[in-house]
């Protein structure tokens, strides 16, 4: 059935030629391998009971590698058996020996309930295991019986940092018989988090040492460029990988889908969360398991919308097909993730979030409405549709931004690329300084003595001069009446959420009651529920009534049910502003600078666009206090002598560079391998942060550069994440190469005025812009 | 004349002509201890003793070893009765901060014990933190001779802090009785003052007055700023501090065990009254509410008066003393807030007791109305209103 409507896509002449590229991927059979000879009879009754007779190769040599006492990385796909990986040895382990230990690290709390949960069906046949999960949730008078008798603790690195390491004597059971470290989703940890990672790790071990022992590390990750060094560079030791799966899979096509242009003169094509749920609601008709992805919280909501209009049923019943994002409440997601495994889901629409291991069974199809920015994510998503047997897809379909327009265009670099190497940067000077504050809190350093290989001489000298440590005796103490780890924030996100409550909900007796119905982070709450926006969940739209913000008030939106047939859009304004030069090149014809900005947004208004048609259908105003964060940007200043001999209009030249910019922005992915959201870009004038500094939306900042007594027009590109995790310096050196391959894409795209393939649709960049754009590339190559 | 040169030379002689600042005397000797040897090298330990009839506060120390063992039990959590009290080991630590964690020091321990006819307190110091070997050493034999502990919120902080300091040094700390007065200065006191601080027990209870103390909060810094600059500054007045607050504790055993032992010798207050019988609740119930009745009889007043209205009549209606239970309620219903718990247990004695639902259901319109008048929770009225419906179907019924 699959099949038939595959190829129904193939060969209509609506859908077809929006195909741009095929891929088949054969099916593999399964590589068998019996149990080993030195597993546990109870463990292996266990595997029987759940109808395992037998291992796939890569779960044999996973045990053979642990068995010889190595640090192990497993890299397998999706659903191919990867949790038993660590769950056999680690089981083996605890039965063999009661007194051993053994701690789990998840990326998030949702995810070690799912693991406990996994673990505990498996091991009920077993002796009495004490399995416990010890996080936030974790109520506190249960928290000393979790220390006392748990011998495998399933936690996730913010709170093994702040909730265990510092208190590791209330642990001493836990350290002196570690026995295994688990770390699945290792993938997760790159970057900033990851270099977190690997410092928190460098103090478990350390503790470790102190009482005297060495935990074996297993690892999981999804596939990624370099999962062993990631694994090592994460550990500070040799890891073994386990690469080839052993499991069996069924066939797979992928397809890459660009919507048809439906104005060859604008080069505008039909807007790809309508084609997207067009195709879903296609094979859900047909009883065929889906799964969306979605690239945004508010996209999820429409493209669940659109196909819930198309596949609800006479009585108007779409419960078939679910949502699933941030900000809903655990409940929900437990009933969507319950709802798919038992089959009563048909349908799922998404963000990233399900790229995770949660365990949802298994689908038939993906599709992913635009492309998830790294090609890491994209074998993710498409992972997430497979069987170990029988025909499964996956399809692509391509939003009009130039990325996915070069994705659609050049399948085989789609196909090619491998996927993105994960980077993390343990001895950054800002992530390592606030771990050796929390090492030394949790032990004193001796002289000498190096952390996880790194020599910190100079770095506790440092913070001995600024009165934290104190040196007696050959130690260097913490010397200090703070505690260190609640300074120091893993992940970028602050937990401060709003609450949307839900004003008009009534209980069974129709006596009105407050609900809770979901939570928002702070960093897009301003862009989602201010005032008058409509928030959807599941795709029922709720009006938000108040927003309370300030910094002495709970946090929280009230919303009221509503019957409306269109959602919101926030209309934002931006300012980006100086704040200190580090570093700078060029030559004649343009200036690169890297430094340090002041970037301030605000929300000033919304659009009303009509669900169905994605047509703007109004308007709206927002008062809402401007939101500042300072980070790091590589910024470009062009000689005005050089954009005076590409045109006499001032016009034309800001639209010609905000093209660029454009160009700039999404074209800087492809050498940073990172996601588009990444960064952020702004073209703006060269001002230096002042109190005064006030945000304008992109129609003031033009008027302002053009009426500016001195025009010089700067484009930045900064670091989204506060403080900068790397990314502007990045920028700022290959910045002659991407001003080269801007202009090669420019030459090679077939469009006339401009698309959003190269510097975004000329109806939001104007008719001269890519020629003007083309001319300033130009010129600044000679 | 004024050459740069010159003006050195006049500089140095109006520098060099002020007398140098004299050395800071050794802590020790500004304390008045002595280093002492320690099987983890030297120790600063000041040592001070006292007589057993030295009077600290109202009463004289040796009071408190002669407390009843079952008595000192019945001030703890599990109520266990408590070993010989002259072997009791009252427990102060001065800490490098209050976040607790295994990067929090106790820099000064003060221990105080009976020894033949004295009370002696040592106070353990270390002089930089790689004196704490020394520190723990010396604390841990008096630990584990002693057959228990007496602190002020030691089951919260001190306690879980040596207890890390001792894992953190691999030295094992013993399972000991623990008597920690925060709890039952809480029942006694916490209705009565502001705050439950030892400070304001000692001003309130034992009429004392700290002269020129250092506020406990700025304890950490002075310790840190004296590890960083080797200058005593104020530390001798930590010293005293802690001196003062193990002093303070027996003192304020003495008094706990005087209170519960003979309750008349002690010109109590009616709310120290209701806060011993709270104490005495677990261990003898008949003396629990005669104390609720002295506290009542003795004027208590307020919210406080209302709280053990109830909690008697609870007890009065376990033991079926139905008319002493009716009494006490209704003085709590009368109360000017409005509570519903009194309402309701006069509802049910009409209602299942004296099975005059008439007057059952008077009581419960009255207690709606002023629900209402409250404002009080929807669940309340909800249930109230329940109640009134059921009577009313009682009423039709017998009707």
């Amino acid at each position: 059935m699959l099949g038939e409507i595959l190829d129904d896509l193939l060969t209509s002449p609506t859908t077809g030629p929006c195909i741009t590229a095929t891929r088949r991927f054969p099916a593999r059979p399964a590589v068998p391998a019996p149990f080993p000879a030195s597993l546990d009879a109870r463990l292996a009754e266990a595997l029987r009971a759940r109808g395992i007779e037998q291992l796939y190769s890569h779960q044999a040599r996973c045990w053979d590698l642990v068995d010889k006492g190595q640090h192990v990385v497993v890299v397998t796909p999706t659903a191919s058996g990867k949790t038993l990986c660590y769950n056999l040895p680690v089981l083996q382990a605890l039965l063999g020996a009661p007194d051993a230990r053994v701690l789990y690290l998840f990326p998030t709390k949702a995810l070690a309930q799912d693991q406990l949960a996994e673990l505990e069906t498996l091991a009920r046949s077993l002796p009495e295991l004490r399995m416990f999960t010890y996080d936030g949730d974790t109520p506190q008078d249960a928290r000393r019986a979790v220390r006392a008798r748990a011998n495998l603790v399933l936690t996730n690195p913010d709170m093994l940092h702040s909730g265990i390491l510092p208190h590791h004597t209330k642990w001493l059971n836990l350290f002196q018989n570690l026995r295994y470290v688990v770390v699945d989703e290792l993938h997760a940890y790159r970057g900033v988090f990851g270099s977190h990672l690997a410092n928190v790790l460098r103090r478990l071990k350390r503790i470790c040492a102190h009482y005297g022992s060495a935990p074996q590390f297993v690892m999981a990750s999804a596939t990624i460029a370099n999962p062993r060094e990631l694994a090592e560079r994460l550990i500070g030791e040799s890891v073994e990988e386990v690469a080839e799966s052993g499991a069996p899979t069924g066939e797979k096509v992928f397809l890459c889908y660009n919507p048809p242009v439906v104005n060859p003169e604008l080069g505008i094509r039909a807007p790809y969360l309508g084609e997207a749920a067009r195709l879903v609601a296609r094979f859900l008709r047909r009883k065929i398991a889906t799964i969306a992805f979605a690239q945004s919280r508010l996209a999820t909501e429409v493209l669940l919308s659109t196909i819930k209009a198309s596949v609800a049923d006479k009585t108007g019943d779409a419960g078939i097909v679910r949502g699933y994002r941030g900000g809903y409440l655990p409940t929900r997601r437990r009933a969507v993730e319950q709802g798919l495994r038992a089959g009563e889901v048909l349908g799922v629409v998404s963000t990233s979030a399900l790229e995770l291991g949660v365990d949802i069974g298994h689908l038939d199809v993906a599709v992913l409405a635009g492309y998830p920015g790294t090609i890491a994510s994209l074998w993710q998503q498409a992972g997430r549709a497979g069987r170990r047997s029988g025909p499964s897809a996956a399809i692509l379909v391509a939003t009009s931004a130039p990325l996915d327009q070069f994705m659609a265009a050049h399948p085989d670099y789609l196909f090619g690329t491998p996927p993105e190497h994960a980077r993390v940067n343990p001895d950054n000077p800002f992530i390592l300084v606030n771990h050796l504050k929390c090492a030394a809190f949790e032990l004193p350093f001796a002289n000498g003595e190096t952390f996880g290989g790194a020599d910190v001489r100079l770095h506790l000298a440092a913070l001995e001069e600024e009165g934290l440590l104190h040196q007696a005796g050959g130690r260097w103490h913490w010397a200090s009446e703070t505690y260190p780890a609640d300074h120091v924030s893993l992940r970028t996100v602050t937990t401060d959420n709003f609450l949307v409550i839900d004003t008009t909900a009534r209980d069974e007796k129709q006596v009105k009651r407050r609900q809770i119905i979901a939570e928002v982070d702070w960093s897009s709450a301003f862009a989602t529920i201010y005032p008058k926006a409509i928030y959807l969940i599941e795709s029922e739209p709720y009006e938000v009534q108040a927003l309370h913000f300030r910094e002495d008030e709970e946090k929280v939106a009230y919303v009221k049910r509503v019957s409306v047939d269109y959602f919101t859009d926030a209309i934002s304004a931006k300012g980006v502003w100086i704040l200190r030069h580090l570093a700078d090149h060029g030559g004649r014809a343009y200036r690169a600078t890297q430094g340090e900005v002041l970037v301030a947004e605000k929300v000033v208004g919304f659009k009303k666009i009509k669900l169905g048609t994605l047509e703007n259908v109004g308007s709206g105003d927002v008062e809402l206090p401007q939101q500042e964060m300072q980070t790091t940007a590589a910024w470009l200043t062009i000689d005005p002598a050089i954009l005076g001999r590409v045109s006499p209009s001032r016009e034309e030249l800001v639209d010609g560079l905000r093209a660029v910019t454009y160009l700039l922005h999404h074209l800087a992915p492809m050498f940073l391998l990172c996601d588009i959201r990444d960064l952020g870009s702004w073209l703006g004038d060269a001002a230096p942060a002042t109190t005064a500094s006030t945000v304008d939306t992109q129609q003031s900042t033009r008027r302002r550069l053009l009426e500016a007594e001195r025009f010089n027009p700067t484009i930045y590109l900064y670091d989204s994440c506060a403080g900068g995790i790397g990314l502007a310096e990045r920028v700022f050196e290959v910045i002659p190469e991407l001003l080269a391959r801007g202009l090669e894409v420019l030459r090679a795209c077939p469009c006339r005025w401009g698309c959003p393939s190269c510097v975004g649709p000329v109806n939001e960049v104007g008719r001269r812009a890519k020629q003007t754009a083309s001319a300033i590339l130009s010129a600044l190559r000679d | 004349m004024n050459s740069l040169e010159d003006l050195r030379r006049v500089v140095r002689r109006i520098e060099h002509a002020r007398p140098p600042r004299p050395r800071p005397e050794p802590i020790e000797a500004l304390v008045g201890g002595a280093l002492e040897e320690t099987e983890r090298g030297p120790l600063l330990i000041v040592r001070r003793e006292y007589a057993l009839d030295h009077r600290h506060g109202g009463a004289a120390l040796g009071s408190a070893f002669a407390a009843a063992p079952a008595l000192l039990g019945m001030l703890t959590r599990q109520g266990l009765p408590a070993g010989d009290a002259r072997r009791l080991l009252f427990l102060d630590t001065e800490t490098t901060g209050l976040a607790g964690g295994t990067g929090t020091y106790a820099f000064l321990v003060g221990a105080g014990l009976v020894e033949g006819d004295r009370f002696v307190v040592r106070q353990f110091f270390m002089r930089d933190l790689d004196e704490e070997p020394a520190l723990l050493a010396a604390l841990a034999p008096l630990v584990a001779g002693a057959e228990g502990l007496v602190t002020y919120n030691g089951s919260g902080f001190d306690v879980p802090l040596l207890e890390t300091r001792f894992v953190l040094a691999r030295r094992r700390w013993p399972e000991l009785w623990h008597l920690d007065l925060l709890a039952p200065a809480r029942r006694v006191w916490g209705a009565r003052f502001a705050d439950c601080r030892l400070a304001t027990l000692e001003s309130e209870v034992l009429g004392l007055e700290r002269e020129n103390d250092v506020p406990g909060a700025m304890i950490p810094a002075l310790y840190l700023d004296y590890l960083r600059r080797r200058h005593p500054g104020a530390l001798p007045r930590v010293f005293t501090h802690n001196l003062i607050d193990v002093l303070s504790l027996v003192a304020l055993t003495a008094w706990l065990a005087r209170a519960l032992g003979s309750p008349e010798e002690c010109a109590l207050a009616p709310e120290e009254y209701a806060g011993l019988g709270r104490l005495w609740e677990r261990v003898d119930l008949e003396r629990s509410l005669a104390c609720y009745r002295r506290s009542l009889a003795q004027g208590l007043a307020g919210i406080e008066a209302d709280r053990v209205r109830l909690r008697l009549a609870w007890w009065e209606k376990r033991c079926a003393r139905w008319d002493a239970a009716r009494q006490l309620w209704e003085t709590a219903a009368g109360a000017a807030a409005f509570d519903p718990r009194p309402w309701e247990e006069l509802a049910k004695l009409y209602e299942h007791r004296r099975r005059d639902f008439a007057a059952a259901r008077r009581i419960v319109l009255e207690a709606i109305e002023r629900a209402d008048r409250a404002e009080i929770a929807e669940r309340v009225r909800r249930d109230l209103g329940h109640r009134l419906a059921r009577l009313e179907r009682r009423l039709a019924a017998a009707r």
